[in-house]
């Protein structure tokens, strides 16, 4: 980390996007502005830093066409006011999902001594979740473009939650658990993929299955297909944490087989 | 929807002041959101606020009946963000305004505080709103604007409405405004005998926890017959 610190010194002028650096911990470094007298951190060789009170105002994110002001404060009252109501929803969430998880973690440590079960870093979920504000709003922001949606809609409206098969059914990137920015950008996008399978009747339907075939099934195969049940921020959640999370393993093997199939035709399975 | 029905509604949120094809416009926003273009509804109700107080008044309720219901129906957020970006280029000219028409400052005030009773989200006020409230009425604290008493009845009125939850949110501000009440109250000449009435019992209001005690109010408020 004291390299990149070295490095940033003398390069002030580098404020792109691309050159924010993760810390340890998996939050994001703040941009330096030019010169080094503003700053009010000398040296931090040992790796350690704080946020400097300068910060860069806008950048251009994923989600947007353009720049875009920090959360901390954009000018217009209408996205300030939408900016609380999500950074509250998102507390809000995340209380609910230390209360399940400290649930569940007492179920699988009884389970854990009978089946002797794998490295499923479940049980110690509580401890391992994400809970830096800013990673988790970003997440929300992605996870809400993908349930404004029509398919969204009419998928929720099709298969209610007791009836979904992990696998068959789109669920939810859980944005409480730790991944790499690049793991969590790619499951979003496998999950609005999935998603579009619900999507309102067009003259082709085969469409949606040919945008699947230009994945690169490379970058699947490495990520984690292990959704947990999502506290949804509007029904209480029915389902048992502890039987969801046994079911991961049976996750990783065909998505792109399993999501061909459309609304009409899926089978129940029994797992 | 019955004639009855549609009566309530016309008085519940005080629309007897639009015409005809507007009440009805307004009715379905609050029925049927996603079917009407939200952004117009947004800027009727606030064109219509800035010229009629009676309205302004209670425009909060009407504004979070159609953002609960949007919200409802289509997780939109649409109504909400347009009104709150009228409110904030009114805001940016409400000089101008002031200079303008006192009628129009005292409606567009009556208003935002209004939004700001009305309009919370998840159970707390919206933050954005907070610092222009208050600039707002300490505007109206100013001495130019305590000569006036339309605007010295605007600020004890949206004092009484808001002024607890407005200082817990932040006290110091409503520290701000009181110092400029008191010196109002005492120092300024040319108050007339209403303004000084008005700024009096608001300062035993604050100073009584936002209450009044039964013998103030027996002051202020009961009729003496000539």
């Amino acid at each position: 980390m004291s390299d990149w610190t070295r490095g940033r010194r003398s390069d002030p002028h580098s404020s792109k996007p691309e050159n924010r650096k993760r810390g340890v911990d998996g939050s994001l470094r703040a941009n330096r502005e030019a010169g080094g007298s503003g700053r009010e951190n000398g040296g931090h060789t040992d790796g350690s830093y704080r946020y400097s009170e300068k910060r860069h105002a806008s950048f251009t994110t994923p989600e947007s066409t353009g720049p875009v002001s920090r959360c901390s404060r954009p000018a217009d009252w209408g996205s300030q006011v939408d900016d609380d109501e999500m950074r509250r929803d998102v507390h809000r969430d995340m209380q609910r999902y230390r209360r399940r998880i400290l649930g569940a973690e007492v179920t699988q440590r009884e389970r854990k001594t009978s089946s002797g079960s794998s490295e499923s870093c479940d049980s110690r979920e509580g401890e391992n979740m994400e809970t830096d504000e800013a990673v988790l709003l970003r997440r929300q922001k992605q996870i809400n473009y993908g349930k404004n949606t029509l398919a969204y809609d009419r998928y929720t409206k099709e298969v209610p939650k007791h009836m979904r098969q992990p696998g068959v059914h789109p669920k939810t990137p859980n944005k409480f658990r730790k991944y790499s920015r690049r793991s969590w950008d790619q499951q979003i996008k496998l999950w609005k993929v999935k998603l579009h399978a619900w999507d309102p009747p067009t003259e082709d339907g085969q469409d949606k299955v040919l945008d699947i075939e230009e994945l690169d099934l490379g970058d699947v195969m490495d990520i984690e297909l292990d959704f947990p049940t999502l506290p949804d921020s509007q029904n209480a959640p029915a389902s048992l944490p502890a039987r969801s999370l046994s079911l991961e393993g049976e996750d990783c093997s065909g998505t792109p087989v399993k999501v061909q199939k459309t609304e009409t035709t899926v089978e129940p399975d029994m797992a | 929807m019955l004639p009855s029905i549609m009566e309530n509604t016309t008085d519940d949120y005080r629309i007897q002041s639009f015409d005809l094809d507007t009440q009805m416009l307004l009715k379905t926003a609050l029925k049927d959101p996603s079917s009407v273009n939200l952004e117009k509804v947004s800027d009727i109700i606030m064109d219509q606020s800035l010229k009629d107080q009676v309205f302004s008044k209670e425009a909060g309720r009407i504004c979070y009946t159609i953002v609960q219901a949007e919200a409802k129906q289509n997780n939109g957020n649409v109504f909400r963000r347009n009104l709150l970006n009228r409110l904030q280029q009114e805001f940016k000219n409400r000089e101008e305004t002031r200079g303008r028409s006192l009628q129009e400052w005292v409606c567009y005030v009556t208003f935002i505080c209004n939004i700001f009773d009305y309009l919370k989200v998840n159970n707390m006020p919206m933050v954005a709103l907070v610092h222009p409230v208050y600039d707002c009425l300490i505007r109206l604290a100013q001495p130019d604007a305590l000569m006036n008493e339309e605007e010295v009845d605007c600020l004890v009125l949206q004092l009484h409405r808001i002024g607890e939850q407005l200082e817990k949110v932040n006290s110091p501000r409503m520290d701000e405004l009181f110092f400029l009440l008191r010196d109002g109250f005492l120092l300024q000449e040319g108050l007339t005998s209403m303004a000084r009435l008005l700024l009096l019992e608001i300062l035993e209001f604050r100073a009584g926890g936002w209450l009044l005690s039964s013998t103030a109010h027996k002051y202020y408020y009961s009729e003496i017959a000539d």
